[in-house]
């Protein structure tokens, strides 16, 4: 390091004021008592994807063009990104900071962009790595049972999933219309998935062509039925001809069979399948859709975007409206009587209460009436030490049963019946396995690798942990710097006109482009993490800042501790704190 | 060649000759004839330089000033209230020691508003360290504009070439304009010591604590006092390769005067006629004409009116609570001798009022009736 000049006489003195050498031996970093600090907060996304994906991440490499990395991404946590980006309710999108500043990130677009991206991409295989004496079974190809046998088969553990149906997918093949979820897109994330060794033993129902005790050979059992039994309306004409349960209704229209629905429909519920039920039926031609629910619209269960394309579609919503009972002439039902009714307070599931009106009821005529309010679980196979309450497997947040070795997820288990609870269900029952397994089962190493507080959880943090990031605290609005930031409306997705939609299945949405990918991540606040975006290289006025590979360093020799790295980093991934020395 | 221009031209003629590489101005009138031309002359690929349209003067100066820092030939034009804009990066350019060269076209600065002729806005300027040049004529003034390049490249400090409102800027008359060739004889390219080059970086300019800043002065008044003897060398060389020179004063009829008329800019071409008039009549009065005000040519002053008797100095400007400028400035480079001349300041022709052979000969009378001025600040041409 060169040592301070100093001028003996007045002809050494240069013209100007000029620098003849360098300032490396003024350290100002003696001066700092404020000290920058590159830090990882949990983006808010991240926390609220129930599959675990680092949202995050994979818009950074998306804004990069590096569509099969942050394919892979996602595949180290969800192995369903073609039909999360599809069919997830995207709670993730509900916490974006970037819905504070102008419009919520369309992440749902973006991971289904990379999926389809990927979809014509060679095939890795990755069978063959089977390295763990213990086996394990998977009851159930649903999203809960197949995530298991994902994250198990690369954990190295012989799997087997047995499907008591003819194709593996569970409520992914039978349970959601082509329209919104094709079946190409099952059949390629299946397949997939086989690459890497997930073995399916189709048409094996445990319990009627392989009793439950013959699993004993298995080291531990994922149990992950689902939920197909629609619920019963409990009311007077519910078996007459021409009523049907949804779920049923479903499955035979995805199966390409007859549906005899006629020309006039009720459907009475207000979830998801009520509300695939009616926009199939218009498609297949169907005249008027009529749904009856007996909450308001607040109340419906049912995704709001889904309603929302329902009702453009032309279904026809009734609130507070509950069916009596099915009327028929003979044996054929040709309509409901019904009771309007009004909410009272709010019921144990913290819905208003419905409550009927007297004197309301009217008569509904229809050609064919679905029951869509509710499925449950056929837990039957089960041996009685397993504790069922409220209709689902009573298990720990990890998916243990806490007797012998046996574990659940999926919509057996539990009441928040969503594609992405059931991944994030079978990715945690996966990681309770081998932790059980291993004999080395500790709930602190579980909070370890939880992302936030809402309870997922990541392999990758698992397997590649980083130290120092165990679980950092969840980045506010607040900390995001926005005067670094241009508003930007978001994408708006290219779908099939209502016109375009009559009389087929063909998938309603129909992709993103690369740019508009592109330009959709590049909305992404990256919130709590280093992009590397140069901020702080650029405004650091000591030049204090390097840069790394990956990384950046701060020189503390010379930083002053102004704390502009930190009021410039757009993501709140710089910390300033107190010197002590 | 010779050309029938104005002298705005003039000046933009001398920029194109000196191979400018970056112009960087806001118009204002007087002066907008000489940008104006400017950007024709880049626009047609004649001058193939960098015109930089700005949103005020101030960084018409500052552009230049970055220019300059990296090595480039850097012009501008201004006036009046564009120049006064510009204060503080004149300082600047000097403090940085940028031979930028600037025309300024004289005009009174407001309120109340007046375009006209009035040196105050120039020697507003006097102390921010740039080497000032009053023309007389067209000429002049683009020999002049060649010959600052030279100059403030030699001593690293800019240049203010400094031409009457309409007088000057406005009137048409026969220009000899210099062969190209022969002027890149004259000017070699610019090769600074220092510039700012992303190869060799540097800070410029930064933070200089009291340790050296008395030294940078004291280089910059040495750079100064250095430029007196280099504008005659460069003057030399001019008149070797063109056959003009000018000088840091021009004497007329000197000889054995008992009255010296002190003047600057066209001005002089009236005074001119005036003192001819009284030479025919016998009377020995004669005419000073003050080309360089900065680096202020206090030796050469001295040796010029070396017994003479008395002097009548004309400013068409005026600080108020002193007087004329010009006058300020000569008395005091006389004030150490034993013998010296008495000093009359006439204050004329402010904001574009014509100085005519009828007030020089007011001035000649009253001077050579009076022993002593009756008041240190004459108005000859005050409406009473």
């Amino acid at each position: 390091m060169k040592q301070k000049i100093t001028f003996k006489h007045l002809h050494e003195i240069p013209p100007i004021s000029i620098s003849l050498g360098t300032m490396d031996w003024n350290k100002t970093g003696t001066w700092r008592y404020l000290r920058p600090r590159y830090v990882v907060k949990t983006p808010p996304c991240n926390e609220a994807c129930p599959a675990g994906n680092d949202i995050e991440g994979f818009m950074v490499l998306t804004r990069e063009g590096k569509y099969r990395e942050a394919w892979d991404l996602i595949k180290e946590e969800n192995p369903f990104p073609g039909i999360c980006g599809r069919v997830c309710f995207h709670p993730c999108e509900s916490s974006c900071h970037r819905r504070e500043f102008d419009e919520t990130l369309s992440i749902h677009d973006v991971e289904r962009f990379l999926a389809d991206s990927q979809f014509h991409a060679k095939k890795v295989r990755h069978a063959g790595k089977i390295r763990r004496k213990e086996n394990i079974a998977v009851i159930g190809s649903g999203p809960a049972g197949l995530t298991c046998a994902y994250h198990l088969t690369r954990m190295g553990y012989g799997v087997t999933v047995f499907e008591a149906e003819a194709s593996p997918g569970g409520v992914l093949r039978y349970g959601i219309p082509e329209y919104r979820l094709p079946s190409a897109v099952v059949d390629h994330e299946i397949s997939d998935m086989e690459s890497w060794g997930v073995a399916v033993k189709t048409n094996v129902r445990i319990g009627r062509d392989i009793p439950f005790e013959d699993l004993k050979s298995f080291q531990a059992i994922f149990v992950a039925t689902g939920a197909h039994q629609s619920r019963h309306l409990d009311i007077e004409g519910e078996h007459l001809q021409g009523v049907f349960p949804g779920l049923h209704i479903l499955r035979r229209i995805k199966e390409g069979q007859n549906v005899p629905l006629g020309r006039k429909l009720s459907i009475i519920g207000g979830g998801n399948v009520a509300i695939d039920v009616a926009r199939s039926a218009l498609r297949l031609g169907v005249e008027t859709v009529e749904i009856f629910y007996r909450r308001s619209r607040e109340e419906m269960p049912a995704f709001a975007g889904e309603v929302e394309e329902a009702i453009r579609e032309g279904v026809t919503l009734h609130f507070l409206v509950s069916p009596l009972r099915i009327v028929g002439n003979g044996a054929r039902a040709t309509g409901m009587e019904c009771i309007r009714m009004s909410l009272a307070e709010p019921d144990g599931s913290g819905r208003k209460r419905p409550v009927p009106i007297d004197g309301s009821v009217f008569t509904v005529e229809a050609d064919a009436i679905i029951s869509a309010v509710g499925e449950v679980p056929d837990l039957s196979f089960l041996p009685p030490e397993v504790s069922i309450k409220a209709g689902v497997i009573q298990t720990d947040e990890m998916g243990f049963i806490h007797v012998r070795n046996y574990f659940a997820g999926g919509d057996a288990a539990r009441t928040d019946r969503t594609v992405a609870m059931a991944i994030g269900s079978g990715k945690k029952a996966a990681l309770a396995i081998h932790e059980y397994l291993q004999g080395n089962w500790s709930r602190k190493k579980f909070q370890a690798v939880q992302v936030g507080q809402k309870g997922t959880l990541s392999l990758r943090k698992y397997f590649h942990p980083v130290d120092g990031e165990t679980n950092p605290p969840v980045i506010s609005f607040q900390e995001i710097h926005t005067d670094t930031f241009e508003h930007r409306a978001r994408v708006v997705h290219p779908s099939l006109s209502l016109e375009q939609r009559r009389g087929t299945f063909q998938e309603v949405y129909l992709g993103l482009s690369r740019e508009m990918a592109g330009e959709e991540a590049g909305r992404c606040f990256n919130c709590g993490v280093c992009n590397h975006c140069d901020n702080c290289w650029t405004y650091c006025p000591d030049v204090a800042v390097k840069r790394k590979k990956d990384r950046y360093e701060i020189d503390f020799d010379y930083c002053k501790g102004c704390g502009i790295c930190f009021e410039e980093c757009p993501r709140g991934a710089i910390l300033l704190e107190e010197e002590v020395r | 060649m010779k050309k029938v221009i104005e002298g705005s031209h003039a000046v933009s003629y001398g920029v194109m000759l000196s191979k400018v590489q970056v112009i960087c101005a806001y118009p204002i009138t007087p002066q907008t004839h000489i940008v104006e031309k400017l950007s024709e002359l880049c626009a047609s690929g004649e001058l193939p330089a960098k015109f930089l349209m700005v949103e005020s003067e101030h960084s018409a100066m500052a552009g230049c000033i970055g220019a300059s820092a990296v090595g480039v030939r850097a012009f501008t034009a201004s006036s009046s209230q564009g120049l006064a804009l510009m204060h503080e990066l004149l300082h600047w350019a000097s403090g940085a020691r940028l031979p930028i060269v600037m025309a300024n076209v004289n005009r009174a600065l407001g309120a109340p508003w007046n375009i006209w002729c009035d040196q105050t806005d120039s020697l507003s300027q006097r102390d921010t360290g740039w080497l000032q040049f009053y023309c007389e004529s067209s000429q002049e003034a683009v020999d002049t504009i060649i010959q600052c390049y030279k100059i403030s490249e030699k001593v690293s400090l800019p240049s203010m070439v400094i031409l009457d409102a309409f007088y000057l800027s406005h009137t048409f008359e026969p220009v000899n304009i210099p062969d190209p060739e022969r002027v890149n004889r004259f000017l070699p390219p610019y090769e600074p010591k220092y510039k700012v080059d992303p190869k060799d970086p540097r800070s410029f300019s930064g933070l200089t604590p009291p340790d050296f800043f008395t030294e940078l002065r004291y280089q910059t008044q040495q750079a100064m006092e250095e430029a007196k003897r280099v504008i005659l060398q460069v003057d030399e060389e001019y008149q070797t390769l063109f056959g003009r020179r000018y000088g840091l004063i021009e004497g007329y009829r000197l000889e054995d005067a008992e009255l010296v008329l002190i003047t600057s800019g066209t001005v002089a071409g009236t005074t001119r006629e005036v003192v001819d008039q009284y030479r025919d009549e016998g009377k020995p009065v004669g005419m000073l004409r003050m080309r360089t005000f900065r680096p202020f040519p206090s030796e050469e002053i001295r040796r010029a009116l070396k017994g003479v008797p008395k002097v009548a100095v004309i400013d068409r400007n005026i600080s108020f609570g002193m007087g004329g400028i010009f006058a300020e400035e000569v008395r005091s480079v006389f004030c150490n001798e034993e013998k010296r001349p008495v000093v009359f300041g006439y204050v004329s022709g402010l904001g574009g009022r014509d100085i005519t052979r009828e007030t020089l000969s007011n001035i000649v009378e009253y001077t050579l009736e009076q022993d002593r001025p009756k008041q240190d600040v004459l108005w000859p041409d005050l409406r009473r």
